[in-house]
């Protein structure tokens, strides 16, 4: 299999800033192996996508690259934000990693439900701040400033999310696909280098994605976050990622732009469950296949091509 | 429903749901009439109380019940829409009232009247031929509850059929006897003369008044169905500050009309008596002015100011009330001080200093001018008020946002009856708002921090009570081993001291546990406790004394240049004193729920692996969580200590901590407000209940009470936000990914 692996074709990447090192981790859980020595970069500025099909490892490669889990084996050195030198993240906290410039959001939205949207934005700013308890309860000016700062802060991201409206609801009344946006702005709000977004379009309606898309884009050029984007519609990942990289069972199969990713055969096999050679001969019969990005009425994702939906919906 | 109930051939009787359900309601009956009487029975005979509860004639009352239930549950969709009409609450809630003044409260505390309640007096009065004849006939054996089952069956009648006559006729009637049992019982009370604290009059005339406010409901609402919480919102809405000023009216009238000032020798002196007592001895002149003609004057004027500028929503004017409210809370203490002292310098019945020998009327003015400032205050302040408001009328009704004023008038409203209700207290409230009431709030303000806010449930918490105790008595000195000389403080100088050691003790748990979630925490606190009381029991090294514990604690006091304030035997400076640490919690942790820590902790217990992905740092936030909430409780163990005198390792049993996280989700975990009322209803009650039913049935009343609040209101009395949220968000399922094993639990997967 390794043979079909796709060498990083963008000329420059040896001189571009790394974000992410990863160098041959392994993820066991008792038996079950659920990343199997993969090495990946992630550089400066780009749009990454990691896809796979369900239970390939990509939500296993987002948990050890945050400190949720640590690999068995393998490094994984972290430059969060730009001019940062690179740190080992193996075995640190989740906290700290975040602190070191990584922010993410999770496939299943994880909010806390019982805050206001505000509020929960206002979580993520405040982790950068200073104020204890003591000047809190004295209420200090400089606390009462910092206060303020987090509020205005917050009321920006959800304006940038466009939830400015919604900021007093709690955030367990939204709707799903405000929810995986506000989830975008709490992690925003710890003022990251890079942000991890674990399937930010799953469950939301095809205008909601393009907001995405654009949400996504916006992040990555005007506020320069290196984005590390896992998503199963294709439409949207081929739209706005700068590279991909492809996992299957837990290893990398593919690496490269979204044109050498459409055609390669390994990972149209892994996504249709057949060889790659069975795979190239059906490209060859459906030529609709080379264009998986397509966006024709019954095939938004490759999920509908084949591969067995455990999608979960709102 | 018939249809489903026939029987298909070779069932079951029982099986038939309806039979079921009446045998189950029986069965309700049954036990219901068990629980209320006497629970042993003597030596010769065990069966007796049981053959008293089940076999006399009283238990048809208890089937009684029993056959209603069974009718309401049978027939709920069609009984249901009325229970939604206009007036059904509060009718209900007058007629409990009422039936609690006549069955449970006391009428009077003169030992002429053996238990003083209300079957008991009326029994008496109606014999007394020197009583007037109105209010003889009143006590007349079944009238006063004919008028009342009148009353409630006209009001009931008028939310059913909706007439407005009948609704009238039942606020009249309701009125009516509500006065009338108020003035017979003012008779008796001046045919006893005794100095009286009983509440049985005036409830009743609440409950009456309630029933007819009920009535008037019906009468005036032209909706089908009630929204009770959308009145309420209504009423505050209207003007803001203005509901004060409506109870300040009620209670200002109470206070300078009829209440007694000043009750020496057992006899009850108005203010009209009151002054005409003082007005040849030597009160200063501002005090005898005040009793004569200033304090009606400043009541009058600072109502109308009030009114007037709630009405007109002016927030000048309400500065100005707020102002003369003040002004007159200080002429009215001051009056108060005067005439005690002078009643004290002839040493008139047995007073001792100041502040003794007051009635009700002059604490009652207190709170009238406190709420006519308040009042003021609201207005003055409305306009400025930050938040989503409730706008619309629509808004108000269906509760949306904010209601301007709400909190405030609803906080002045408990800082009024906190600040002036207990000098009314007869001693025995008074002790217990203190050493009970007090003191458990106080504790469960700070559990509330762990268990409400961070979500870590904290079984060992009287542990931290316990160390702020023990600090004490070795700082003053009262256990074996002594502190070096220059280091002996005063009771107050050691709440410092016991905070940072509370603090230390509550880090030094929580470190070793934080790896631990829900109820494997809970059996390691507990442990906590209970090593933390048997090492006191065990007295090592001779620091602790063992069971024997420290005594002469001495009380607190203080000396700053001029002030001397010492607190003696007295509860009721004890209250003022605690009063003021718990306003400083509150006002503090208020602002920490509000703050950077406050949402961090709701995070971490809303969503631990996110909080730490959000870069919340979950060991020091719940290390936090820990060393605040016991810092708290030692602050409690102080005062406990130096206000007792003596403690001992029995008053930091296991039994404690479980009761005060029983008071907190009893009040609603997470929220201040509710953590507070739970306390306070939680040891009220067994108190309360002392004199209700006997003394081995308590702990099952209390039981009981408990239950149907957590059938009825689990999220608590005063349900937190943001926890009712959490409450409602329960019921959607959880979906799997990260969730199914918890961070850094995952198999192997770490460390
Ligand atoms: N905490 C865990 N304990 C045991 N097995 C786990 C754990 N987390 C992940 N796995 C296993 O690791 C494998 C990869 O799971 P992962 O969630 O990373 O897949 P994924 O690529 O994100 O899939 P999907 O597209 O469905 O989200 C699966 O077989 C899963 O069962
Ligand atoms: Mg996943």
């Amino acid at each position: 299999m390794s043979a079909v692996i796709a060498e990083p074709t963008a000329p420059d990447t040896a001189q571009r800033d790394v974000v992410f090192d990863v160098r041959n981790i392994t993820l066991r859980f008792g038996g079950v192996t659920s990343i199997n020595d993969v090495s990946l970069q992630m550089y400066r500025d780009e749009i990454l996508a990691v896809i796979g099909p369900n239970g390939a490892g990509k939500t296993s490669l987002f948990n050890s690259l945050t400190g949720v889990y640590t690999p068995q084996e393998g490094t994984i050195t972290l430059a969060g934000r730009p001019g940062d030198a690179p740190r080992s993240v193996i075995g640190e906290k989740t906290h700290v990693i975040n602190h070191m410039g990584v922010a993410r959001t999770f496939q299943n939205i994880r909010l806390f439900p019982a805050l206001t949207a505000l509020e929960n934005v206002k979580v993520g700013v405040e982790t950068r701040m200073k104020a204890g308890p003591l000047s809190a309860m004295l209420g200090l000016p400089y606390q009462r400033r910092e206060e303020r700062e987090s509020t205005e802060r917050a009321y920006e991201l959800l304006t940038l999310v466009g939830l400015r409206s919604r900021a007093n609801e709690l955030a367990g009344s939204l709707a799903y696909g405000e929810q995986r946006r506000l989830e975008i702005a709490r992690a925003l709000g710890t003022n990251p280098g890079v942000i991890l977004l674990d399937e930010p379009a799953a469950g939301t309606n095809p205008a909601e994605k393009r907001d995405l898309a654009d949400l996504i884009r916006l992040v990555n050029r005007e506020h320069n976050i290196s984005v590390l984007l896992i998503e199963h519609d294709m439409k949207l990942v081929m739209s706005v990622a700068d590279r991909l990289v492809v996992l299957n069972f837990g290893s990398k199969i593919a690496e490269g732009l979204p044109e050498e990713i459409q055609k390669n055969p390994a990972v149209i096999a892994a996504y249709l469950g057949t060889s790659a050679e069975e795979a190239a001969g059906e490209v060859e019969t459906q030529p609709e296949l080379h264009t998986i990005a397509d966006d024709t009425a019954n095939m938004t994702s490759l999920d509908d091509a084949g591969a067995t939906t455990q999608e979960e919906t709102p | 429903m018939s249809a489903s109930v026939q029987r298909r051939p070779g069932e079951s009787i029982l099986s038939n749901p309806l039979v079921g359900r009446a045998l189950g309601c029986l069965a309700l009956s049954f036990v219901l009439a068990l629980m209320i009487g006497k629970q042993e029975g003597t030596q010769q005979d065990f069966g007796l109380a049981f053959r008293q509860a089940v076999l006399g004639p009283r238990i048809l009352w208890f089937l009684l019940i029993g056959v209603l239930v069974f009718v309401l549950l049978t027939f709920w969709p069609r009984v249901q829409p009325y229970l939604n009409r206009p007036g059904i609450r509060p009718l209900a809630v007058g007629g409990l009232t009422v039936v609690v003044a006549y069955a449970l409260l006391k009428w009077t505390d003169s030992t002429a009247v053996s238990d003083g309640k209300f079957g008991t007096l009326s029994d008496a009065a109606s014999q007394t031929g020197t009583l007037a004849p109105l209010a003889r006939t009143f006590f007349t054996a079944p009238l006063p509850w004919v008028l009342f089952l009148v009353a409630f069956a006209v009001g009931a009648a008028a939310v059913v059929i909706r007439r407005a006559v009948l609704s009238w006729v039942g606020a009249a009637i309701a009125v009516l006897a509500g006065v009338w049992a108020w003035y017979s019982h003012s008779l008796v009370q001046s045919l006893l003369g005794s100095p009286d604290h009983s509440t049985g009059a005036l409830v009743a005339l609440l409950g009456f008044l309630t029933i007819a406010a009920a009535c008037a409901a019906t009468a005036l609402s032209a909706e089908e169905s009630a929204n009770t919480r959308g009145f309420i919102n209504g009423v505050f809405a209207w003007r803001p500050g203005m509901p004060l000023v409506g109870v300040a009216l009620l209670l200002g009238l109470a206070g300078f009309a009829i209440a007694t000032w000043f009750s020496p020798g057992n006899r009850n002196a108005t203010l009209v008596d009151t002054a005409s007592m003082f007005s040849t001895t030597g009160l200063s002149p501002l005090s005898k002015a005040y009793l004569g003609w200033l304090g009606y004057v400043l009541f009058a004027l600072s109502l109308a100011l009030a009114a007037y500028a709630a009405y007109r929503r002016d927030a000048r004017l309400g500065w100005g009330a707020a102002g003369l409210g003040l002004v007159s809370l200080v002429l009215n203490l001051v009056a108060l001080h005067d005439i005690s002292a002078v009643g004290a310098s002839t040493a008139y019945d047995g007073a001792t200093g100041a502040w003794q020998n007051l009635g009700t009327g002059g604490w009652l003015a207190c709170a009238t001018f406190l709420l006519l400032a308040g009042a003021g205050y609201i207005v003055a302040t409305a306009g400025s008020e930050r938040g989503t408001i409730a706008r619309t009328k629509a808004d108000i009704a269906a509760g949306i946002g904010k209601i301007p004023g709400k909190s405030k008038a609803l906080i002045l409203f408990v800082l009024a009856g906190a600040l002036f209700y207990p000098p009314m207290a007869t001693p025995f409230w008074q002790k217990v708002l203190v050493s009970e009431i007090g003191i458990y709030v106080l504790l469960a303000i700070g559990l509330n921090v762990v268990v409400g806010w961070a979500g870590l449930l904290d079984l060992g918490f009287i542990a931290f009570y316990a160390i702020g105790s023990y600090t004490t008595a070795y700082f003053v000195g009262a256990l074996p081993i002594q502190p070096p000389e220059w280091m002996r403080l005063s009771p107050l100088l050691c709440i410092p001291i016991a905070i940072i050691i509370c603090l230390i003790a509550g880090v030094s748990l929580g470190a070793p546990t934080l790896r631990l979630r829900g109820d494997y925490l809970a059996i390691v606190t507990l442990g906590f406790g209970e090593i933390i009381r048997i090492v006191a029991v065990n007295n090592p090294g001779n620091f602790t004394n063992g069971p024997r514990g420290a005594f002469g604690i001495p009380q607190p006091e203080i000396h700053l240049g001029p002030i001397h304030i010492d607190w003696g035997q007295a509860s009721l400076q004890y209250w003022y004193l605690l009063l003021v640490i718990v306003g400083l919690v509150i006002l503090a942790f208020n602002r920490l729920e509000q703050s950077r820590l406050g949402r961090a902790w709701a995070a971490i217990r809303e969503d631990e692996v996110a909080a730490q992905a959000t870069g919340v740092n979950t060991t020091r936030v719940k290390l936090l969580a820990f060393a605040i909430g016991a810092s708290t409780s030692g602050v409690a163990g102080v005062f406990f200590a130096s206000q007792i005198g003596y403690i001992n390792p029995d008053n930091f049993v296991l039994n404690n901590s479980i009761l005060v996280v029983a008071y907190v989700v009893f009040g609603g975990m997470g929220s201040l407000p509710g953590a507070m009322a739970g306390a306070a209803v939680l040891t009220w009650l067994p108190e309360f209940l002392k004199d209700q039913v006997p003394a081995e049935d308590r702990q099952m009343w209390i039981g009981a009470v408990i239950l149907l609040m957590m059938i009825f209101r689990p999220a608590g009395l005063i349900p937190a936000k943001r926890r009712a949220a959490e409450l409602h968000g329960l019921d959607e399922p959880s979906s799997a990914e990260t969730t199914a094993v918890a961070a850094n639990e995952g198999m192997g997967a770490t460390k």
